[in-house]
């Protein structure tokens, strides 16, 4: 197995715990850190191992758990090179922003498994050699003379053994190797083993504490209210309704903030008003009863239909930003035997994970301390430093931020808006503030994953092969305010995917459009985005050849090659590792086997960030109502650290890609947001669950993370069923058909 | 304000609020109990499920106003004598993932469970799809009721004893 290259220097340090045990601390210092705020490039990890004397190993994951598993698969990284018995193994969260100490907090892009694989197994490997040490010279013997069964230190020669928690005291204050040994994978007894979620039984008691549940002494509720159009301001209110509830405490202005973040990304939050109270009933009653003066300005002009009018034609026209382009497309497509083009949809959706956004803030005497759910304590840093106007150089010595867990990421807790309101809110107040966002606040004030028009053209030969394939995208970019950005990073769009270097005559291109609505994160991102225009039109002009579209992909796929590609993840799309998801899937789903009487079959697959993956959706269409039975999945992610944990993502991404697919959308009129709840903004409910089965393939190769993987394949294969079932081609999300009630 | 006396999870709690406030930010602000989640506030998404004398109920939409002197058990209170058979299998599933939903889903299920000790999928579904997970665990919601549902009828029977 190839390790992953890291660029860095290993430190090792030893020291008392408080417990009186063995606490461990290791970090890699990066060559280059990177700006607080910059996603997926995380490039340092510390890890903390604490021994206790009755052998209880603590564990402290430095990434924030999100749901997606890492506080779990990450401790098994440590334990497994620690040698732990893992039934002794506690797992805690980091529970404050220290960057001299973590170094790195951050949970983005499907990247801890993969960033932390080498790193944290160092941490295991140099807090066993400690042990190994302590027991050696104890007995007198070589260190390399003695070896670890789990918990346990053992010289066979003289048939002695000592328990870690018997070796932690005197481990203390030992300088640990440079670079322990790392065990052969082959040798794993916890990396790879089905392991359960560490924090269960917190959650099923209610006891985990998430962002809503923290209580600070002295500590207020607040609600902001907002202009409903985009961007509008404050222009005038009335404050008496809402003062004269009871329990309201104050209502105060917000000015709009004008600050950038590290990221070249405007702050956009802060025109409102917010109304302080002692309790969250007596915030909404005073929010309610407030009268506001808006200055709606330019706004208003954003609708839905005017920006699909926009998008529509922009991929028109020839891109404005070329993306990729080999042979000659012009060329070749008027020259093919067979012409094909579609134009596809997808629309502004919200992350709205099920805690809704909030944080709690105390400001006083130019400091700040911050508690927030997020996926990224830094960024919740940089968000209330730029908030409270603090120069950029006093952000880490003025605002303490303290990681809650979040009840949801989904790329929701990247960008941190809320921390930046809480902070402005509080110095307000002059007192603790916990911010709650409603959940009509967190649809309608939100950031939202981008909507993207997509124009493809492609010409088959004679034999039904692809020889010329263009991509034309438009979008308002979610990537344009990062200063690192090129054109080519700023389109919703990864040039490099499947089909690329597999169609002589190949081009993408970008065009930007213009939109005032505040662009953020979604899980999965730009393939989320892109695959279901591509993997679409292949099934169209697998049908257009009258091939199968597995066999039509397979042949289109052709024999083993690395192709390059330049996109989050990976630098190399394998040609084989694609094939075999998708021949995995289709064999497990019985594809072209006989289905029940009304069931139909779609299959799509892709390159997602690293990891290949390949679903087959089998659904039924009765009064235009598409209902999903069954879908299977198949994955190669490398190494799997957690086989239950990367089960359970795939299943958690397939309901997210199935909820693109039938139901999310945020729309516009006149500047506002239309949705407002769960009502009209619908996930998946338990009667509309499919069945989901989930093939690991295990490669050999390095591991990636799963948090996104599963949800770019599930919206073309469902378009593509829909196609089976019907006849009928569904090109805008969310998918509905004409005769759908 | 209005004083009010809420029998919580068997024991007596005085509170102090508006009449027309949910349940839900009672429990939460005034009586520290944070296990159950505020979701929508418009009883869309049952994360601030609880009892009410043993029925699955909305606490964000059930002002306390109305409550009197009904039992109200939260997900702080469901496992009185060590851990609701629902938890158990809740855990032995392991179903969660953010876990944000899953007091809710556990109240929900727990009430489900005490009125019909063996319930079809088609009755888990019905009585399971107000309460909305973001993370989609639904299939492993099913089974864990099932588990649940076998634990708790082969306690009935002594072989759990």
């Amino acid at each position: 197995m190839s390790a992953p290259a890291i660029d860095r220097r290993s430190f090792l340090q030893a020291g008392a715990a408080a417990a009186g045990g063995l606490l461990v601390s290791v970090w890699w210092r990066p060559a280059v850190v990177g700006a607080a705020e910059q996603a997926g490039t995380s490039a340092a990890l510390t890890a903390f191992v604490e021994i206790a004397p009755d052998g209880t190993v603590t564990i402290t994951a430095p990434r924030p758990e999100t749901g997606q598993g890492v506080k779990t698969s990450m401790a098994m990284l440590v334990a497994e090179e620690l040698d732990a018995d893992w039934a002794r193994v506690r797992v805690k969260d980091a529970e404050i922003l220290d960057e001299g100490r973590y170094l790195d907090q951050f949970t983005g892009g499907s990247t801890s498994v993969s960033e932390s694989f080498l790193p944290l197994r160092r941490a295991g490997a140099a807090a066993r050699a400690l042990l190994v040490g302590a027991a050696a010279e104890s007995w007198g013997v070589e260190p390399a003379s003695c070896e670890t069964e789990p918990g346990v230190v053992l010289h066979r020669a003289s048939g002695r053994r000592a328990e870690y928690g018997t070796l932690a005291a005197r481990a203390v204050g030992k300088t640990p190797p440079e670079s322990a040994p790392l065990k052969d994978p082959a040798r794993f007894r916890i990396i790879g083993k089905e392991t359960r979620s560490v924090d269960h039984r917190e959650v099923v008691t209610g006891a985990t504490r998430y962002g809503l549940d923290v209580r600070v002494p002295g500590m207020r509720v607040a609600v902001v209210a907002r202009c409903p159009v985009l961007g509008g301001r404050l222009k005038s209110f009335d404050a008496a309704r809402a003062a004269a509830v009871p329990g309201v405490r104050a209502v105060v202005p917000l000015e709009p903030a004008a600050a950038t973040l590290p990221s070249g990304r405007p702050l956009t939050t802060g025109a409102g008003v917010a109304v302080i109270a002692d309790s969250t009933w007596a915030a909404l009653a005073g929010r309610s009863r407030l009268t506001v003066e808006w200055e709606e300005g330019a706004g208003v002009s954003e609708s839905t239909p005017a920006l699909s009018r926009q998008l529509a034609a922009l991929v028109g026209e020839p891109s404005k930003v070329s993306l990729r382009s080999d042979g000659d497309f012009e060329a070749a497509f008027s020259g093919a035997s067979l012409r094909h083009e579609s134009v596809y949809e997808i629309p502004f959706v919200a992350a709205s994970p099920m805690e809704p956004c909030n944080a709690t803030a105390s400001v006083s005497g130019g400091k700040c301390e911050l508690w927030a759910p997020t996926q990224a304590p830094g960024n919740a840093r940089a968000f209330a430093g730029a908030a409270l106007g603090l120069p950029r150089d006093a952000w880490a010595s003025s605002v303490t931020v303290h990681p809650l867990r979040p009840g949801g990421g989904f790329g929701r807790r990247l960008d941190q808006d809320y921390a930046a309101e809480a902070a402005a809110v509080a110095k307000a107040a002059g007192v603790p503030v916990q911010l709650l966002w409603t959940r009509e606040d967190e649809l309608r004030h939100g950031l939202y994953r981008t909507t993207s028009a997509h124009r493809l053209r492609a010409g088959l030969d004679a034999q039904g092969k692809p020889v010329a394939w263009e991509h034309r995208v438009a979008s308002p970019s979610r990537y344009r305010y990062q200063k690192s950005s090129s054109p080519a990073q700023s389109s919703e769009v990864t040039a490099d995917d499947f089909p690329a270097g597999r169609v002589a005559n190949f081009r993408v291109g970008w065009s930007e459009a213009e939109s005032l609505v505040p662009r953020g994160y979604f899980r999965s991102m730009v393939p989320g985005m892109s695959l279901f225009p591509i993997e679409s039109f292949l099934d169209e002009l697998a049908h257009a050849a009258r091939k199968d579209p597995v066999a039509f992909r397979l042949a289109l796929a052709g024999d083993a090659a690395k192709l390059p590609y330049k996109g989050h993840g990976t630098e190399t799309l394998e040609t084989a590792r694609l094939r075999k998801v998708l021949e995995t899937a289709a064999d497990r789903a019985r594809w072209g086997g006989k289905l029940p009487a009304g069931r139909h079959r779609g299959v799509a697959f892709g390159l997602v960030f690293g990891a290949y993956v390949a679903e087959v959706v089998e659904l039924s269409v009765a009064k235009g109502d598409i209902r999903v039975h069954k879908v299977v999945a198949a994955v190669d992610c490398g190494l799997v650290v957690n086989p239950a944990g990367a089960v359970k993502q795939i299943e958690s991404g397939v309901m997210d890609g199935l909820a693109l697919a039938l139901r999310l959308a945020i729309t516009f009129e006149k500047g506002r947001v239309v949705q407002e709840n769960f009502g009209d903004y619908a996930f998946l409910r338990m009667r509309e669950a499919p069945a989901i089965e989930v093939h690991l393939i295990d490669s050999g190769e390095p591991p990636v993370g799963l948090g996104e993987m599963g949800v770019p394949p599930a919206s073309p294969a469902v378009a593509n069923a829909v196609f089976a079932a019907t006849g009928t081609r569904l090109r805008r999300l969310p998918m509905r058909l004409p005769e759908a009630g | 304000m209005a004083r009010f006396t809420l029998n919580v999870n068997g024991t007596a709690r005085p509170v102090e609020a508006e009449p027309d406030t949910p349940l839900l930010w009672v429990l939460r602000d005034g009586l520290a109990l944070t296990g159950t989640k505020y979701g929508c506030g418009v009883g869309l998404c049952g994360a601030c499920t609880v009892h009410l004398d043993g029925a699955a109920i909305r606490s964000c939409v059930t002002p306390i106003s109305s409550i009197g002197a009904s039992r109200v058990t939260t997900i702080e209170g469901l496992g009185a004598k060590g851990l609701h058979p629902c938890q158990r299998a809740w855990i032995e599933e392991d179903v969660a993932q953010c876990g944000y939903c899953q007091p809710g889903q556990i109240m929900t299920a727990a009430s489900l469970l005490a009125y019909r000790p063996r319930p079809t999928d088609a009755e888990i579904d019905d009585a399971m799809s107000g309460n909305l997970c973001r993370c989609g665990t639904y299939a492993r919601i099913r089974k864990a009721i099932h588990r649940a549902a076998a634990a708790g009828t082969a306690s009935r029977n002594g072989a759990g004893r």
